[in-house]
């Protein structure tokens, strides 16, 4: 039986809006993840997506029930989870390989201690050993002393992967990463983030509003709804496991699995069904 | 009239002569003004020719003040030994030694506020007060600092940091809040401790902010330093220029103010090109 990663138990988040006043973001979330799933949380903009992963991070705080990841609940962000961020992924002020080292070297070498002999020989294999994921990430040598600001939008992000990835996280999760990158670039970064998928076996947790990115990309599709009102918050609509779809699935196949889970991330009637927009349009719309 | 509007190119030529436009027509004011007065009055010393400045900046970097009783081999000295103990040089020195202890008084304001920006309860227990002192005229406080602390160094010393130490530490806090939270959580996914990602994320990211706000700064430490010297203070720049009021030397008052013009310059300057060096990725960011 596969390991539980990420275990959500009945999560509720509540933000607080006026004196005595909380908008609900989520409702009752119930969610297991298992280990090496790749699984991909779609819903429209202000569903709470970035929010779950927020709490999966320990970034954030349920207003009430369980978030353990690894087993066990814990109090702010840590080594267990990778991320990547649709912006700010890197770090300015370094280049692209003291971007990738800069976990292992804050893990393993502390103070002065880079200065001794163990500690350069140390650091010569961080360097040799972050020049190999950027490489795999489909980086030349010549960008590893380039600064964030001197790579385009897509290198930028195979950089971010490839510093997440060195310190091999049990769970990657990642928000909205290709959201910014033009769809040649989005579909080059979701082919490889797949094949690292496969390589690794690591868990990743993919936040996207593309439905088709979605469905191509994860293992089990995990949509949020809002209910109509909007008073209830976001709960699990849809929780969806498609282990056979990908990019080169069947493309008939890929639009009905879009429509079915653009359908579920609709906005609920308090009975529970979709409202009544027409699924029709929206499946294979995505961009 | 195309000239003035907001998609007007100048050229070169254009830009150059009329980035300098203003300059030239300053000084051309002044040699009229001079002309006129030295015309009715040949003593004039409200505005003193340039040969009159010239002679007198000469004194000033080669004869010592008139304080230090100047002996009979003072003039056969080498030139650097009669540089060295010259007015301007005495002055220069007593004034930088001034400035440069008050600037590197401000690197633990730097460090102050990025601990209240990124440690909570300490930013609790500085901000409001920080913020209350900011408001403060610091000039208002130099009769209670000579009082406290006498009309020594120290005095002018800590009316520069109180003057400007609130300003950077607050200007710290909002740099440091500015970094955006995604690279605080990526710091700690990566393994990083609190003092990993404030010293080594966060402060290395706003360091040439930092510098650059303290450059800002610099005329502000200049204005607070120039007070305490001409209230109370036996050398200085700054004495110097309110000890020749006195006496209407406006032939060393003008290359004085000039001279202190060039130094502040020169270290803006100067940090800015150390800024460039050691942040390229800032420049080009």
């Amino acid at each position: 039986m596969a390991q539980v990663a990420v275990r959500l138990e009945d999560v509720h988040v509540d933000y607080p809006v006026q004196a005595g006043a909380t908008r609900k973001i989520l409702y009752g979330i119930d969610l297991e993840i298992e280990s090496g799933e790749f699984v991909s949380i779609v819903g429209q903009t202000g569903c709470g997506k970035s929010t779950l992963l927020r709490l999966i991070l320990a970034e954030e705080k349920p207003t009430s029930g369980r978030v353990l990841v690894g087993g066990r609940e814990r109090s702010q962000p840590d080594r267990y989870c990778g991320y990547v961020p649709q912006r700010y992924s890197l770090f300015p002020d370094k280049t692209v390989l003291n971007n990738v080292t800069f976990g292992p070297e804050v893990t393993g070498l502390n103070g002065f201690s880079r200065l001794t002999p163990e500690g350069r020989k140390r650091l010569r294999e961080y360097r040799e050993d972050a020049m190999r994921y950027l490489r795999h990430t489909g980086l030349m040598d010549a960008d590893a002393r380039k600064y964030p600001h001197q790579l385009s939008g897509g290198m930028q992000q195979r950089v971010a992967i490839a510093q997440a990835l060195i310190m091999k996280p049990p769970v990657l999760l990642m928000d909205e990463a290709f959201s910014a990158l033009d769809p040649g670039t989005r579909a080059g970064m979701q082919r490889l983030i797949h094949e690292l998928w496969r390589e690794s076996g690591t868990t990743i947790v993919f936040v996207t509003h593309n439905t088709r990115e979605a469905v191509c990309l994860g293992t089990r599709i995990i949509a949020l709804a809002k209910e109509e009102s909007g008073e209830q918050g976001s709960s699990v609509a849809l929780d969806l496991s498609v282990p056979h779809a990908n990019f080169d699935s069947d493309e008939e196949e890929i639009r009905r699995l879009i429509g079915e889970v653009e359908a579920a991330t609709l906005p609920r009637s308090a009975s529970g069904d979709a409202c009544s927009q027409s699924v029709a349009v929206h499946a294979g719309s995505s961009d | 009239m195309n000239l003035l509007r907001i998609h007007a190119q100048p050229g070169r030529a254009a830009t150059w002569t009329l980035s300098w436009f203003l300059f030239a027509a300053g000084v051309a004011l002044y040699f009229y003004t001079t002309q006129q007065r030295h015309r009715e009055n040949p003593d004039d010393r409200v505005t003193p020719s340039v040969s009159q400045m010239v002679q007198a900046f000469k004194d000033a970097v080669s004869k010592p003040s008139e304080e230090v009783q100047a002996d009979d081999t003072s003039a056969s000295q080498p030139l650097w030994e009669r540089i060295r103990t010259s007015m301007l040089w005495t002055d220069s020195v007593a004034t930088g030694r001034r400035f440069l202890i008050s600037v590197a008084l401000l690197f633990p304001a730097v460090l102050l506020g990025l601990q209240m920006a990124m440690f909570p309860y300490i930013g609790a227990f500085f901000l409001r007060f920080c913020l209350f002192f900011d408001k403060i005229v610091a000039l208002s406080l130099l009769p209670i600092l000579f009082i406290a602390f006498g009309i020594d160094e120290l005095s002018k010393i800590m009316l520069i940091v109180i003057g400007v130490a609130p300003t950077i530490i607050l200007d710290t806090y909002n740099l440091s809040k500015s970094v955006p939270s995604e690279q605080i959580v990526k710091g700690f996914t990566l393994g990083a401790d609190d003092q990993a990602i404030t010293y080594r994320i966060v402060l290395p990211q706003i360091m040439p902010r930092i510098l650059n706000g303290i450059r800002l700064q610099l005329k502000t430490v200049m204005c607070f330093l120039f007070a305490g010297e001409m209230i109370a203070s036996t050398d200085g720049l700054a004495y110097r220029i309110a000890l020749l009021r006195r006496h209407m030397g406006m032939d060393t008052i003008l290359p004085y103010v000039l001279w202190v013009a060039l130094l502040l310059f020169l270290v803006d300057l100067g940090m800015n090109v150390l800024n460039r060096k050691l942040h390229p990725w800032f420049q080009e960011a």
